[in-house]
């Protein structure tokens, strides 16, 4: 047992930056510690250990941010990451949602991830991650503090999802110039990435338009246990006994894990035939253990007839955005980029 | 395979760490002060793990985890142990770990992990591996909490040796929501500030009626912000500037703060999380001191001379020395709570002693008046919520003060001060700061539950008017108010010969749980940085609460 553990650690260890592992193992045994058999989740815990950082309506780097709560009947926030302005170092309180002034940009609905149980818009691991966006992109993102499992299960995360897309499309200071429409693509990691796909199935539903989807090592799952999942399983990082206790945590009560929130192409899924679905940049980290579900994800799309880009990172493992220091973050923020620019 | 990304990351966010040179790289507690530097693989040949040789690594310190780029190896030798340990601890269950022990100040990485692996003792065929070295402290929660603090102060005072006075600091912002109208309102606020710093007057005179019309058309929290910076904009203006606090002496502020207590949960989260510390810091004394820089009503101590009373073994003699201004009636306030006080320690079993000192100012008390009894004898607890920003009114009232502090030879010191950074020497800046500030405190009043018109809420917003009167109107020795920031007090406190005491995870639920009890109590949220407790309205932090001890070297 504790021979084979050694193994599987060293291997981890190999294949990224040394702060990235340690940050991303202080995550998975911090994330032990919280997770308890019986399904429940040690919260107050979890929001002691949680790193957070405030909005900063001081602008830093040429980014500055500030919060808004969208919702006051559910409390729900988002952070909203702008570019600073170019004649007020510091803008004022009325200036911060001044009407945008550039004729395109691109305005990122952003969901964070954490297995739908983890992790806050104001975790600092994702307001990094949120301002590099916005450098990198020229976009304004607007990062989502949707309500988390197993507090709230399904479909909750997609309620507060689909409230912050309303809300974002029907703000005028969002406007890009060129034709005063608001140019929305959503984005997400692992949980995030999940709400990405069921919001966007929402607004082409009622008919919102969402320009694209960004999808980082999205997670979905089934019943069935894939090749990925049995060699990788506990190899980098994550193991299938978590996976397992977040779906459980996370889908309704008695579900199981061919519910279409899980496993949206399975057995149980809805034909994406003929819907006007937003074009998909999915991002696949070829050290995931439930890669298999992720591809299958991204040929779920193709068949269904809708525009698919698959960018399959063979060496990368999860996390691997969370810091600059490696080959594929800069890989997938290129493509990001020009996927939400208009000539990319 | 090194990509030049110099224009990309341009715009990138680096929250902790400083644009320091090389070797000299530091991080800052979170929320950030000052600008900050991504370190890019390659540029400048730097190492990719970190700033070099004793700094730290400043990628780990933009999430908020304070790792020296030398220490990185060892972190990760250590978290591998703990991952054996952990996994082979499975049968037995590692819940010991989530449910009793206390955690403390997450962001240095290496003593919390090296706190873990001395709570799991390695099972016995471990003991063989060379990996797994024994543990240096004990395994019990309580020893450990004292040595492990003081590894943790060491690495606490070096950073803030450094530690300056930034100009650039960090301004969070939670908007509700807002209508056209209410941007015109803030706009016009502003402007009437801008006015104000440049000596307009007129146009500022202006504004200032201008305002009273728009927020008339305003609701709730935004009407009533709006309202009290018009009306301090306006003194201001007129130079009516109200003497020693008080707009309306007739309403004395302590009964106002009573008020504010009952309402919202700030001052209770306040006495709470000092008590905690207090609590642990008296723990095994048979005599106790308390010294309150700000008696008032004494609303704090009945809470801690109960849990005193529950103490197993009994409770501890305890003293409490109360400070506190002189009444306008020439009444002793202080001996009329010092009494009250008595009569509960009657009831409970404590065995109590009070006396009270009139003061103007904490400036003006000596340490050899307070009857102070040697460390042997007796465990003293210097204790100040929202008191100490008043001294640096005054140049060198507040180093004064922490000198006193430190001939009274505290066990502990526990400090709350409002999250703010009221202090600072522009007008329009401090304005700004103030309206994000209040305006939250405000939102999270409206929010309470509490139904409207009640005199406990109009109480509780004249308490907060009287502090936006002075924040704003005031200058020289009559502006008080003068908020800044936990990081300002961690950088003062350390340069002053104080090191910290970590509040953990066990004071962040209780003190989680209490807020839970507030109807609107979802809004308010209990936040843990850098050992220190602060309680927030959502994401902006609002009030802070930290702990001292004198330094290793006093």
């Amino acid at each position: 047992m504790a021979g084979s553990n050694e193994v599987n650690l060293s291997e981890s260890k190999m294949v990224v930056p040394l702060n990235m592992w340690v940050l991303i193992s202080n995550f998975k045994l911090k994330y032990n510690l919280l997770r308890r058999p019986d399904g429940t989740f040690n919260r107050h815990l979890a929001e002691f250990l949680d790193r957070k950082v405030p909005a900063n309506a001081n602008p830093v780097d040429g980014i500055f941010s500030f919060d808004v709560i969208i919702d006051r009947a559910t409390n729900l926030l988002c952070r909203i990451y702008r570019p600073a302005f170019t004649e007020e170092p510091q803008p004022s309180l009325s200036d911060l949602e001044k009407p945008v002034d550039a004729e395109f940009v691109p305005v990122i609905v952003f969901f964070h991830g954490g297995s739908f149980a983890h992790s806050s818009t104001n975790s600092a691991i994702y307001d990094t991650l949120c301002r590099r966006l916005v450098g990198i992109c020229k976009a304004i993102v607007v990062s989502v503090n949707y309500r988390r499992a197993p507090e709230n299960r399904c479909p909750c995360a997609y309620d507060d999802g689909w409230s912050a897309l309303k809300w974002v499309s029907s703000r005028s200071w969002l406007q890009s110039k060129i034709d005063s429409k608001v140019h929305i693509f959503l984005a997400g990691d692992s949980s995030g990435g999940n709400i990405v796909h069921s919001v966007a199935l929402r607004a082409a539903e009622a008919e919102i338009e969402v320009s694209g989807n960004i999808l980082l090592n999205p997670m979905f799952s089934g019943e069935e246990r894939t090749e990925s999942e049995k060699k990788l399983d506990g190899k980098y990082f994550v193991g299938l006994r978590d996976r397992d206790w977040y779906w459980r945590a996370f889908l309704p009560e008695g579900e199981n894990r061919d519910h279409p929130a899980c496993n949206p192409f399975g057995p149980r899924g809805k034909s994406l035939e003929g819907i006007k679905f937003p074009k998909s940049l999915v991002v696949v980290a070829g050290l995931d253990l439930i890669q298999d579900w992720q591809l299958a994800y991204a040929k779920g799309l193709e068949k269904a007839g809708q525009k698919v880009k698959l960018l399959f990172l063979e060496q990368a493992t999860i996390g691997f955005y969370l810091l600059p220091n490696n080959d594929h973050f800069y890989t997938v923020m290129d493509e990001i980029s020009s996927f939400v620019n208009p000539d990319g | 395979m090194k990509r030049d990304h110099g224009d990309t990351c341009n715009g990138a966010y680096g929250g902790g760490g400083s644009g320091a040179p090389k070797g000299e790289s530091l991080s800052s507690s979170i929320p950030a002060s000052g600008k900050a530097k991504m370190v890019m693989w390659g540029e400048d040949g730097q190492d990719p793990c970190g700033g070099g040789g004793g700094g730290m690594d400043e990628l780990l310190a933009a999430l908020g985890y304070k790792v020296r780029s030398s220490d990185m190896a060892d972190v990760a030798q250590k978290l591998e142990q703990l991952e054996m340990v952990m996994g082979t601890a499975q049968e037995d269950g590692i819940s010991h770990l989530s449910y009793d022990t206390v955690h403390y100040n997450p962001s240095d990485l290496s003593s919390w992990v090296q706190s873990m692996l001395s709570e799991l003792n390695p099972p016995p065929q471990q003991l063989a591996h060379p990996v797994l070295a024994p543990a240096e402290s004990s395994s019990t929660v309580t020893q450990h909490h004292h040595s492990h603090t003081g590894s943790q102060s060491q690495t606490q005072t070096q950073s803030q040796v450094i530690f300056n006075d930034d100009s650039e600091s960090t301004r969070p912002v939670v908007l509700v929501d807002m209508q056209e109208a209410g941007v015109r309102l803030v706009h016009t606020l502003m402007a009437c500030a801008e006015a104000v710093q440049q000596e307009n007057l007129k146009l500022a005179d202006a504004l200032v009626k201008h305002i009273g019309l728009l927020a008339v058309s305003q609701n709730g929290a935004m009407r009533k912000v709006a309202t009290y910076f018009a009306e301090a904009l306006a003194r201001r203006i007129y130079r009516i500037y109200p003497h020693d606090g008080g707009l309306d002496s007739s309403c004395s502020n302590d009964i106002l703060q009573m008020h504010f207590y009952e309402t919202c949960p700030y001052l209770k989260f306040a006495h709470f999380t000092a008590n905690q510390a207090i609590l642990e810091a008296f723990a095994n004394a048979s005599r106790v001191h308390v010294i309150d820089f700000g008696l008032k009503q004494g609303m704090q101590w009945p809470a801690l001379m109960q849990a005193l009373a529950l103490r197993p073994g009994g409770p501890p003699a305890f003293r409490l020395t109360g400070i506190g201004p002189p009444q306008p009636d020439n009444t002793d306030a202080l001996q009329r709570v010092g009494w009250k006080l008595a009569q509960l320690a009657d009831t409970i079993g404590v065995e109590f002693e009070f006396r009270g000192f009139v003061a103007n100012s904490l400036a003006d008390l000596e340490p050899a008046m307070l009857d102070i009894r040697p460390p042997e004898v007796e465990t003293v607890a210097v204790n100040s919520v929202f008191e100490l920003h008043r001294l640096l009114t005054r140049s060198g009232a507040i180093d004064k003060v922490l000198s006193s502090i430190k001939a009274m030879r505290p066990k502990i010191v526990t400090m709350v001060e409002q999250e703010a950074d009221h202090n600072g020497p522009v007008f329009v800046d401090r304005f700004t700061e103030a309206l994000h500030y209040y305006s939250s405190l405000f939102d999270s009043l409206e929010g309470s539950g509490v139904t409207s018109p009640s005199q406990d809420l109009v109480m509780s917003e004249m308490y907060l008017g009287r502090q936006i009167c002075n924040v704003v109107a005031c200058e020289g020795p009559d502006r008080v108010e003068r908020h800044e920031t936990l990081a300002q007090w961690q950088a003062r406190m350390g340069s002053a010969g104080f090191d910290p005491v970590h509040l953990g995870s066990n004071a962040f639920k209780q003190a989680s749980m209490l807020l839970a009890l507030f109807a609107g109590g979802e809004g308010y949220r209990v936040e843990e940085n850098n050992g220190c407790l602060m309680l927030g309205w959502h994401t902006r932090p609002l009030i802070a609460t930290s702990a001292w001890q004198l330094a290793a070297t006093q």
